[in-house]
């Protein structure tokens, strides 16, 4: 069995979920962004993690990688505002489709999330010291 | 010699591998479709020999030289949407029981090794 492997469990879920914090964050930063590179209002993006074998595939372990980062295929939000440079010649302007409370909650849960993964990493930590401590 | 190191060793790898389980589980509290792992201690703790499955060819049975493997068995828990059932909660409490009966048997080694260390010193 490979000692070190439940660190690497652990170090894999802290890199996942704080991929997770800066797409949030990036989703809330362009909350108004109605101009992208690839033209029209900002996506809202989300990421898709998936289980990955740490270590020599001992059963029952595994990590966890971002396997791809998605763009939310709900249409923008319109909203009126015909003084605004963007709007169409309704007055009608293309909002990006991010809503905030619902990535306030999401942050919460990747905080939460990562906070579980480095109380699990120092339990692994106190294990793997007292362990080095036997027959002392 | 004392059956009891054997036994202690046998405590300590089980409670290491059952770690390592809820370490994947709590990483994988997000992923979609991921269920929840946990180690059966019951085959551990039944009858006296405390031996445990093998349910890996490259486990070594117990009783020979004393290392084994452990069941992995799917843990009970309602799916969410995303058809994940970890309960983070849950996990982390396990963790933190896992980690006490792990120290208890690091504990009691140090003990039973000091025991014979003082009786060669005399």
């Amino acid at each position: 069995m490979d000692i070190f492997g439940v660190f690497r469990i652990s170090a894999s879920a802290l890199e996942a979920q704080r991929a997770r914090m800066n797409v949030i964050a990036s989703n809330m930063a362009n909350a108004q962004s109605t101009r992208t590179q690839e033209g029209g209002p900002y996506r809202r993006k989300d990421v898709l993690f998936s289980a990955v074998p740490v270590g020599q595939g001992d059963k029952g372990s595994e990590g966890v990688q971002v396997t791809e980062i998605v763009e939310d295929p709900t249409p923008p939000t319109m909203v009126y505002d015909p003084g605004h440079p963007d709007a169409d010649k309704d007055g009608n302007v293309a909002m990006p489709n991010v809503k905030v409370i619902e990535e306030m909650a999401n942050m919460m849960l990747a905080t939460r999330a990562y906070e579980a993964n480095v109380a699990a990493f120092n339990i692994s930590k106190g294990m793997l010291m007292k362990t080095l401590e036997i027959g002392r | 010699m004392d059956k009891s190191f054997e036994l202690l060793e046998r405590l300590i790898y089980a409670t290491n591998i059952r770690h390592r389980v809820l370490s994947s589980n709590i990483a994988n509290s997000d992923t979609p479709n991921y269920k929840a792992r946990d180690v059966d201690f019951n085959s551990f703790l039944a009858g006296e020999q405390a031996r445990l499955t093998v349910t890996d060819p490259r486990h070594i049975p117990a009783g020979g030289s004393g290392m084994a493997g452990a069941d992995i068995i799917s843990a009970p828990g309602q799916a969410w949407g995303d058809g994940n059932n970890v309960e983070l909660d849950m996990e982390v409490a396990k963790m933190t029981e896992n980690g006490l009966l792990n120290q208890a048997g690091v504990r009691l080694l140090s003990i039973k090794i000091g025991t014979y260390k003082n009786a060669l010193r005399r």
